[in-house]
């Protein structure tokens, strides 16, 4: 799991590496931060408000420059080959990335264009996709007028249609319903169980202690805990969840 | 002013208060800034002058009393067709898209206050422009005795009074009939109609046969003038008097716009309320059709981008409305193109790239600046540079595509000036689109109308990248007729300039958002 290997079987190589990555809007967002995410793993990102999750999540999506610091995903160096990174990644912000005047078949149509896939494979795809998630009935709509949990349910759908191998959800579960929420859980579990990894960064510590396999703690933009519960209980004593993130990130 | 909270008054001094934040010319300040104070005062002075001028020429004319009641109604019936075209867009924007409504009417305010101020409101700011432009004639005229004049002021805002009646009546009713979503289209489009009302009419002579046209005009004028409709005695003047001061059709003209205010706001806030729950419900009334899903995927980036962009211009019905006013001025242009016996004139070349330039400048901002989804696109492999090619393209097309045909019919039968015009309109279409490339910045779709605020500097390099190829345009067309060094000058002159702005937004490029 180290850089240093040579040549590492496929297996081997993580699904994200991060290298003292750096990103300053004035006062530091991310502090010299050095991540790793095995693949087949379910990691949640944990943190204050302001501690630089989402900072975090937009570099390694590509969506924000670091200033120093290397991102690899899947092996691949996003600095060097941005197209062949995230083709095979997704990212799910909790504002869904949406066109109000288009409807949702036409919006899967535009997203598996995006992503170069053929129309022979994203059409099944697409047609699973809505059923599944119960938005076949409201293809013929404009987004505009669905709530706000369908709208996070046709980014999701949106996310997927390209089968990516690293997901990495930014609060998925805002304004989802329980049903919902539950259908995305169980989605995040059968992704892992499939060989996927998952990087989601909550608020909700209860779908944390569940879910993740393992759980980062960031704080100020420096990564101060990292581990499973149990790793992190031993560490700080505590009992929840709630009382180790809480020990680690107001203690510290 | 201070008036309870919660009564009519302290309602209208809040619209006047959002109003007056409205008017600031810059999007990140709240109030008008010196330099807007500065602007307004000095079209003040100007407009004055010119009301000077106006007066003082008439003055010297010695034209009667009578004659001058027959201008100022057509003056008046002119400023009315727009008057109802700012009304009806003022309505849609007070029933569909400002969001403070909800929050009123879930307030104990009495929904007849409300739609009263909210009517107050469309009145005044229909009135506005009509005040800024011909209340310098009533303070001139005062200063040259005639105190009557000042009867502008009571007559324009009468007149608002009635049109801003007629257009709430006219969007309700629709609202209707033809429920909520299709009305703010139709709206909007009978708005764009209304404001080019005039300049269809005045174009109308244009279709009849050239030889005929003088003596036709000239004759059915003078047996209008003399025994019709149109005699300086015939009540349609009657406006035009009150302007001028006449006491009796003056009150009447006040009397009528009460009347009309009270009925209206009396009779039909009810169903005001009514149309703006409709208004709440819009996007969701679209019936399902009939069969399972139905996907065209597309193996091809370019074509995705391009289908997408032009799904989402389709289902814009402020960019439908501005698109269709231009393809009302663009109407009577291809009348001459294809009536024009000879040789095209220059003006036809300049209107056609003029007109091109602007539709292109508007639609590469809803297609470039206006992006839902940046995000999205950036964190897919897709690549930066063909997701800019395909959407330059998606924009660029459109006004191409529009005055092809024209373009053709004039190459066959003139093709120097015909290659002429073809060659600006093109490049008028290729500037706009990449100006709003470079210098443009993000925004919000639903920002279409105050986009020229946002981005003061876009919009001034596609001002004057329309301006400089307008005129290319004309130096060009006139030279394959006659060169003169002058043309040749002044063609050299917009050229120049031309390249000058896309440099210039070439340069600003790095500095987008």
């Amino acid at each position: 799991m180290n850089s240093a290997v040579p040549a590492p079987a496929a297996s081997a190589v993580p699904a994200l590496q991060l290298h003292a990555l750096r990103k300053s809007f004035g006062r530091p967002a991310v502090d010299g931060l050095d991540l790793t995410v095995r693949r087949g793993e379910l990691y949640a990102l944990l943190g204050p408000n302001g501690a630089g999750k989402t900072t975090t999540l937009r570099m390694v999506t590509g969506l924000l420059a670091p200033d120093e610091g290397r991102v690899e995903v899947l092996g691949v160096d996003l600095a060097r080959d941005p197209a062949a990174a995230k083709r095979r990644m997704a990212y799910l912000p909790d504002d869904a990335l949406l066109y109000g005047k288009l409807k949702p078949t036409e919006y899967l149509e535009f997203v598996a264009g995006l992503w170069g896939l053929r129309p022979e494979e994203a059409e099944p795809r697409a047609r699973r996709l809505l059923d599944w998630l119960d938005l076949s009935k409201h293809a013929h709509e404009l987004t505009e007028g669905f709530s706000r949990g369908m709208k996070q349910k046709l980014a999701l759908a949106g996310a997927l249609i390209h089968e990516p191998e690293l997901l990495i959800l930014d609060e998925p579960l805002t304004g989802l319903d329980a049903a919902a929420a539950r259908q995305v859980k169980d989605l995040l579990v059968s992704h892992v169980a499939g060989g996927g990894t998952v990087i989601l960064t909550t608020h909700i510590l209860e779908v944390a202690e569940k879910l993740a396999q393992r759980i980062g703690i960031i704080r100020q933009g420096r990564l101060i805990a990292e581990g499973t519960l149990d790793e992190l209980r031993e560490r700080t004593l505590g009992g929840s969840l709630e009382d180790v993130f809480l020990h680690l990130t107001e203690g510290a | 002013m201070s008036a309870a909270p919660g009564s009519s008054l302290w309602l209208l001094r809040h619209e006047i208060r959002l109003a007056w934040y409205g008017s600031a010319f810059s999007g990140g300040k709240r109030r008008p800034g010196t330099v807007s104070m500065v602007v307004w005062v000095l079209a003040m002075v100007i407009m004055h002058v010119l009301a000077f001028a106006v007066l003082a020429g008439l003055r010297k004319s010695g034209i009667g009393d009578a004659l001058l009641g027959v201008a100022a109604g057509a003056v008046l019936a002119v400023c009315a067709t727009f008057m109802l075209s700012t009304a009806l867009k003022t309505c849609v924007t007070a029933l569909f898209e400002r969001g403070d409504l909800d929050l009123l009417l879930s307030s104990p305010l009495p929904s007849r206050s409300i739609f009263a101020v909210r009517l107050l409101g469309v009145a005044a700011s229909t009135a506005a422009l009509f005040l800024f432009l011909f209340a310098p004639f009533a303070h001139v005229a005062v200063l040259m005795g005639r105190p009557g004049m000042l009867a502008i002021y009571p007559a324009i805002l009468a007149l608002a009074a009635l049109i801003a009646c007629a257009a709430m009546l006219l969007t309700l009713a629709l609202v209707r009939v033809l429920g909520a979503r299709r009305t703010r289209t139709l709206a909007q489009v009978l708005a764009a109609v209304a404001g080019a009302l005039l300049f269809l009419l005045s174009q109308a002579a244009n279709f009849m046969p050239r030889g005929e046209r003088g003596a036709m005009t000239e004759h059915t004028a003078q047996a209008l003038l003399q025994h019709g409709l149109l005699a300086p005695g015939s009540p349609l003047w009657l406006p035009g008097r009150a302007a001028l001061g006449d006491a009796v059709p003056l009150l009447g003209m006040i009397a009528l716009a009460l009347a009309a205010f009270v009925l209206t706001v009396g009779r039909t806030h009810r169903f005001f309320v009514r149309g703006l729950q409709q208004a709440a419900a819009i996007g969701r009334v679209a019936p399902a059709p009939a069969g399972g899903l139905r996907f065209r995927f597309r193996s091809n980036l370019f074509e995705t981008m391009v289908i997408k962009e032009w799904r989402l211009i389709k289902r814009d019905p402020h960019l439908i409305s501005q698109v269709l006013l231009q393809l009302i001025y663009l109407v009577p242009m291809l009348a001459l193109v294809v009536r024009g016996n000879g040789a095209p004139g220059p003006l036809l070349g300049t209107g056609l790239t003029m007109l091109c330039s602007s539709l292109a400048g508007s639609l590469a901002w809803i297609v470039i600046s206006a992006e839902d989804a940046p995000d999205l696109l950036r964190a897919s492999p897709a690549a930066e540079r063909a997701i800019r090619l395909a959407k330059l393209a998606a924009a660029v097309m459109p006004p191409l595509l529009l005055v092809a045909l024209p373009l053709l019919w004039l190459l066959v039968r003139a093709p120097l000036p015909g290659l002429m015009a073809a060659f600006t309109v093109s490049a008028s279409v290729l500037s706009a689109g990449l100006i709003v490339l470079w210098a443009g910045r993000p925004a919000q779709r639903s920002n279409f109308k105050g986009r020229g605020k946002e981005n003061m500097l876009s919009t001034f390099l596609e001002m004057f990248s329309t301006l400089s190829w307008a005129a290319l345009s004309w130096a060009l067309i006139s030279m394959t007729a006659r060169a003169t060094s002058w043309t040749l000058l002044a063609g050299a002159a917009a050229l120049a300039v031309a390249f000058a702005v896309l440099l210039t937004a070439w340069l600003l490029r790095r500095n987008r958002g």
